[in-house]
């Protein structure tokens, strides 16, 4: 049987080992930067907030190569900090299967999207920081099992801590659980994910790289990574993520196999070391329609809340969990926490996120869509164009202007 | 499912399961064997192929 238990907080009543129930206005399941986000704006809006994630370091280990906007950061009101940005980028280099690069850097182009590579592991700790001087409670090592609706109008979560099982009743749950998403699933959402919206992906750290323009991210296109793309991610110094991600759907080989090739035959990681390797997956889709339900709200990965041409997700991630966060505070007042009220937090979010999100993947369409020899020629055409900006619209504007297969597929849209 | 000893925890298969069948632990991977329909897109998409049939 369980019992209510008055602790004032979910630690106090793990220390008097008390088998409980306890009460929370708003339980956030998982601290990766969506959840951590999401947890800030609801506790700044008002609500009490718990926040828990499964491991025991949050932010390790990384699934991630770390690239962020400055715009993106800006836009959720966080000052960079010397503490998580690692390198500081001037560029990007796009390249193609038989090596033809287009560099489109500082020199030529004014970078409105020019960003950062974070250092992930102490980002996220940061991002949940904050969230913890907001009022948010947080407990790491504890892993939500499980989730029924309550008699009331609230939702029981299965939560375990150590060798503790209790549960936490909340009014409000939000799902930030990363790709694995099975919050959301819980609550009878939809998120599983096909395979064909899914890279997996495998990347190392490495040292000892030989990098041509280390101020530059690098990305690889073409059979070096079946469905997806590879890069290099420079960390300072001869330091970088070099990953790749691919979709199963078009090879044999895992992500793993195809990275030990591409580091094998890439001139920059000739010589470079690993001393990381990262792994997981990346749900490329675009944004999930269902992210809503009575009491339950999923963000971030949870929600493929990830570009789905580049594969990014922490600032979308976190700007969908800025938002959920805001309207999380918002019901608690209103006392609502219906489909009908949360429903708020899918259609802004569709609007800031998802619905850019359609081109970019058409795009991928497109990009997955040409040969080797095809990805050469544009390269090679690409040579004598003349860049004004650097966004991804840009580019693809400026692809429409090179290949005619791109207008085609793309032409109507950007 | 045999989890061999080098699986990393990343949760994409968990994920992709069609059943919502996989528990990721920090260090742990708890099957529910008894629903599972032998789909085996959990093992296609381990980056590391980690998971094997039994
Ligand atoms: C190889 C790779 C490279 C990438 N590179 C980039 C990049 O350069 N730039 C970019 O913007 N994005 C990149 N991404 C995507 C980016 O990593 C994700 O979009 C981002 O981490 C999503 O944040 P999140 O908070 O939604 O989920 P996550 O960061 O995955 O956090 C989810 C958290 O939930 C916890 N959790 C899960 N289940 C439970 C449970 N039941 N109970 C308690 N806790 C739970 C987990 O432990 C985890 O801490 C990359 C992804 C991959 C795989």
């Amino acid at each position: 049987m369980y019992t209510s238990m008055p602790s004032k907080s979910i630690r106090e009543g793990i220390i008097k080992g008390d088998f409980m129930i306890i009460n929370t206005d708003v339980l956030v399941i998982g601290a990766g930067p969506a959840g951590s986000t999401a947890a800030k704006h609801a506790a700044l809006n008002g609500a009490k907030v718990t926040l828990i994630d499964k491991k025991s370091e949050i932010g390790a280990p990384k699934r991630c190569a770390e690239g962020v906007s400055k715009d993106g950061l800006a836009k959720l009101g966080i000052e960079p900090s010397s503490r998580w940005v690692a390198k500081e980028l001037s560029g990007v280099r796009l390249v193609s299967p038989n090596g033809t690069d287009v560099l489109l850097d500082d020199d030529k182009v004014k970078l409105p999207e020019s960003g950062y590579i974070l250092e992930r592991k102490v980002f996220d700790k940061h991002m949940a920081m904050d969230a913890a001087r907001a009022g948010v409670e947080i407990l790491v090592k504890t892993i939500a099992t499980g989730l029924k609706r309550g008699e009331e109008d609230q939702v029981l979560v299965d939560v375990e801590s150590m060798d503790e099982k209790f549960q936490i009743k909340a009014k409000i749950v939000i799902g930030a659980d990363g790709p694995e998403s099975r919050v959301g699933r819980w609550a009878g959402l939809k998120t599983s994910i096909k395979p064909k919206n899914m890279e997996s992906c495998a990347q190392f750290e490495m040292a000892n790289l030989d990098m041509p323009y280390p101020d530059c991210i690098d990305f690889y296109f073409g059979s070096v990574a079946p469905g997806g793309y590879a890069w290099i991610f420079p960390k300072g110094d001869d330091i970088a993520n070099v990953g790749l991600g691919i979709l199963t759907t078009k090879t044999d080989k895992t992500a793993y196999q195809h990275l030990l090739e591409f580091v094998k035959n890439n001139p920059a990681t000739k010589n470079a070391q690993p001393v990381e390797l990262n792994i997981g997956g990346d749900p490329v889709g675009g944004m999930l329609k269902d992210i809503v339900a009575d009491n339950v709200m999923i963000v971030g990965d949870a929600a493929s809340m990830v570009n789905p041409l580049t594969g990014g997700g922490i600032i979308s991630g976190m700007i969908g969990g800025m938002i959920a966060g805001k309207i999380a505070g918002a019901a608690i007042q209103d006392e609502d926490y219906s489909k009908k009220r949360l429903k708020e937090y899918k259609d802004k979010a569709q609007e800031e996120i998802g619905d850019s999100f359609k081109k970019y993947l058409k795009a991928k369409e497109y990009l997955l869509s040409l040969s080797d020899k095809e990805l050469d020629s544009i390269a090679d055409a690409f040579q004598d164009a003349e860049f004004e900006s650097i966004n991804t619209s840009e580019l693809i504007k400026l692809l429409i202007k090179v290949s005619p297969k791109a207008l085609l597929k793309l032409g109507k849209l950007f | 499912m045999i989890v061999n000893e080098w699986c990393m925890y990343c949760g994409e298969c968990a994920g992709v399961c069609p059943r919502c069948l996989i528990e990721v632990r920090e260090s742990k991977l708890i099957f529910d064997p008894e629903n599972c329909k032998d789909c085996q897109i959990c093992i296609q998409v381990c980056p590391v192929r980690a998971l094997e049939k039994e």
